[in-house]
């Protein structure tokens, strides 16, 4: 039972050329499920490196409960790894690899092969003690590798994309296997992987990872409905959401040959009121108050494509932008729409394609399914 | 044309007897094929196999076979003290015969050579400059061991030599003497010689073991809570035993045949007194020195191959 905090924990290589982490604060708590999430390169490995004591900080410091653990060996610190690849001993047989943590702390044979055959049943692979790794399909290896991880009951259990090398059919059953697993045993975990399908169904907050940077630490539901900022936003969900990108102008956001949405509709809270500029604002007397009217700038408005509905004929009312249908794709559960805005394509997720290519459609939204981003990316709403 | 028929022409076609036409094309054309290749070997290798085992049974007058002696020449040369030299063994008086020296290298010079190896490639594995420092262990052997042996002729000279300079420096002034010349020393002057040559063999050999081991097995069991020396024993060292087999064979197959660096230090007669005689030395001085003993020239030289040649199929048949 251990809780992990990161504080300000960067991480430079080639004496400071490449920075793989900046900067990262973060709190794991007892028994949480945690997943980092974000594309290659994004140094969501090296921070998982960086909690097993495989890789040490240049900066900043790592506490396991109120134990300050950077510096340390990634055996004094109790941690259990899972590879990508697996990393299975190729010399040993089955049992071996699981027993092996146990053999290197010096547990007497017979407590190792009663604890071998525990965790071999627990899995679902006693049939395989016998047999070298190279004999394994990649989902036994994969069990075999989760057993030698869990043998010896770690306070902390790091997974490095697990299940990246197993075919789609295997990932699901492996998913819903670890996701048990962890529940049962209730240790805390944490996940690295690029799939965010992974991330959203296991984890108890998901960390999204940028370029070194944390973006957004939510729970699934939260970062689907509330990314912070327009990367996120732009990384989570299939397709992910859609950005208008216009002009804010006088109260509303222009789409140029688009049309305009009204700001005050879409801003229920507004941003930071601007002293100095907040001069009577147009448009409903109401909203005046939240809305600094007369700030100008880039602005992107993000819409998730099944909360887009498309109409042929214009709305009288509601937020509408105009564009021209580019391709339909009928994938069977529901039918995307590609739609030329100005010159940008956004997707629009409908229950039945009756648009044809070239034809002028209109999309309209609700306020509730809006998302305004600053042009710093920020969300603002 | 049905599917069906198309089916029934298919099968038709493999159940007549061209299959066995192609097959007996393709058998003559691997025979020409090899035909330039086996001649080389049945010429340059089978042959000279071949006649000195059967030429070990006769006697021989210099080149000339005569008749036929049965296990004399066998005889005569295994109880030779060039080849064992039994009474000096037991005194450990140099020399101690050919055969005695050559396993004598086997016993100092592998071990050593393939464990200082190793041992430098573990060192070198994760250093700056590795490649500078290994092209230099390597370069050694990339030297013709003739030329190694003159090189260590310097190294040991008592004047100019740069071991007993060394000596000098640091104070061991009375262990100054020509090391390829004193009988009791000698041997082990040339077997230091050897391993610095073939340890930058085995260093290369196993250098490419290890950077083919995934360097995610040893983070593994750094987190799986193993020390350097549990990481060396239980997962390196048998991940490049396969490597360590190699090293050590050819090794063994390398001092078996050693000539060249004794002849260098010793000329033909393999040291004074014959004090580090080896097996490959005695071939040359019975074949081609007066008194020439073609048959004993033989003998020993079959008695190299029978060392030999099992080591060598064991690595050519090793997977």
């Amino acid at each position: 039972m251990t809780s992990i905090v990161m504080e300000d924990v960067s991480k430079y290589f080639d004496g400071g050329q490449t920075i793989a982490n900046y900067r990262l604060t973060l709190e794991v708590v007892d028994g949480e499920f945690l997943v980092f999430l974000g594309p290659s390169g994004c140094g969501k490995t090296t921070a998982l490196r960086l909690i097993a004591g495989l890789e040490q900080p240049s900066e900043g410091v790592i506490y396991f409960d109120d134990e300050r653990v950077d510096g340390r060996s990634p055996s004094s610190r109790n941690v259990a790894m899972v590879f990508q690849n697996y990393a299975l001993y190729p010399h040993m047989t089955v049992a071996e690899n699981i027993g092996y943590p146990l053999r290197v702390r010096g547990v007497p044979p017979d407590e190792r092969d009663r604890k071998v055959e525990e965790v071999t049943t627990l899995l679902h692979i006693e049939d395989q003690v016998g047999k070298k790794p190279a004999a394994l399909s990649g989902g036994q290896r994969q069990r075999v590798a989760l057993a030698r991880a869990i043998i010896r009951e770690p306070s902390v259990f790091l997974l490095d994309e697990p299940l990246s090398n197993l075919d789609a059919k295997l990932r699901q059953e492996m998913r819903v296997e670890l996701k048990r697993l962890q529940n049962e045993l209730d240790i805390t975990t944490v996940y690295v992987t690029h799939n965010q399908e992974e991330a959203m169904s296991m984890a108890d907050r998901v960390v999204v990872m940028n370029r070194g940077t944390i973006q957004q630490v939510a729970p699934p539901q939260e970062l689907y409905e509330r990314p912070r900022t327009a990367w996120v936003a732009r990384f989570i969900g299939s397709p992910p959401m859609n950005l208008f990108e216009g002009t804010r102008r006088n109260g509303s956001i222009d789409f140029g040959e688009a049309g305009a949405v009204e700001l005050d509709d879409v801003l229920r809270v507004g941003d930071t009121v601007d002293d100095e500029g907040s001069t009577a604002a147009p448009g409903d007397g109401d909203t005046a108050s939240v809305v600094t009217s007369d700030v100008q700038g880039e602005v992107a408005l993000g819409v998730r494509p099944e909360d887009l509905t498309i109409t042929t004929s214009r709305p009288t009312a509601g937020n509408v932008i105009e564009g021209r249908v580019d391709t339909v794709e009928p994938l069977g559960e529901y039918v995307l729409v590609n739609v030329t805005v100005n010159d940008q394509l956004v997707n629009a997720k409908l229950a039945d394609g009756t648009v044809s290519r070239d034809e002028r459609v209109y999309l309209t939204f609700d306020d509730d399914d809006a998302y305004l981003y600053d042009e710093n990316g920020e969300l603002v709403n | 044309m049905s599917l069906r028929d198309h089916f029934d022409a298919v099968t038709a076609d493999t159940d007549r007897a061209d299959g066995l036409a192609v097959d007996r094309d393709k058998a003559i054309a691997i025979a020409v094929f090899l035909i330039p290749g086996l001649t080389l070997f049945t010429i340059f290798s089978v042959a000279p196999i071949v006649y000195s085992a059967i030429g070990s049974f006769y006697s021989w007058d210099t080149f000339t076979m005569e008749h036929f002696v049965g296990f004399d020449n066998w005889i005569r040369s295994l109880t030779d003290p060039l080849i064992v030299n039994w009474s000096n063994m037991r005194e450990f008086q140099y020399p101690m015969g050919a055969l005695t020296h050559n396993l004598l290298w086997v016993v100092l010079h592998v071990p050593a050579s393939t464990f200082l190896g190793l041992a430098l490639a573990l060192l070198f594995a994760d250093l700056k400059g590795r490649r500078i420092l290994r092209s230099m262990v390597f370069a050694g052997f990339t030297v013709p061991p003739i030329v190694i042996g003159l090189v260590l002729m310097f190294v040991y000279d008592p004047q100019a030599g740069i071991f007993n300079e060394f000596l000098r420096v640091i104070g061991q002034g009375h262990l100054v003497r020509n090391w390829t010349q004193s009988p009791q020393v000698a041997i082990y002057a040339l077997i230091a010689g050897g391993i610095w040559v073939h340890t930058g063999f085995s260093m290369l050999l196993y250098s490419s073991a290890l950077s083919a081991i995934d360097p995610s097995l040893i983070e593994s069991a750094k987190v799986d809570g193993a020390n350097a020396w549990r990481r060396f024993w239980d997962i390196i060292w048998p991940l490049v035993k396969p490597v360590t087999a190699v090293v050590v064979i050819m090794g063994i197959i390398w001092v078996m045949r050693m000539f060249d660096i004794v002849y260098a230090a010793g000329g033909a007669a393999g040291g004074p007194n014959h004090a580090y005689s080896v097996l490959g030395i005695e071939v040359y001085r019975a074949a081609f020195r007066p008194q020439i003993d073609y048959g004993m020239a033989m003998v020993v030289a079959l008695l190299q191959l029978f060392i030999v040649a099992p080591l060598a199929l064991y690595i050519a048949r090793m997977r």
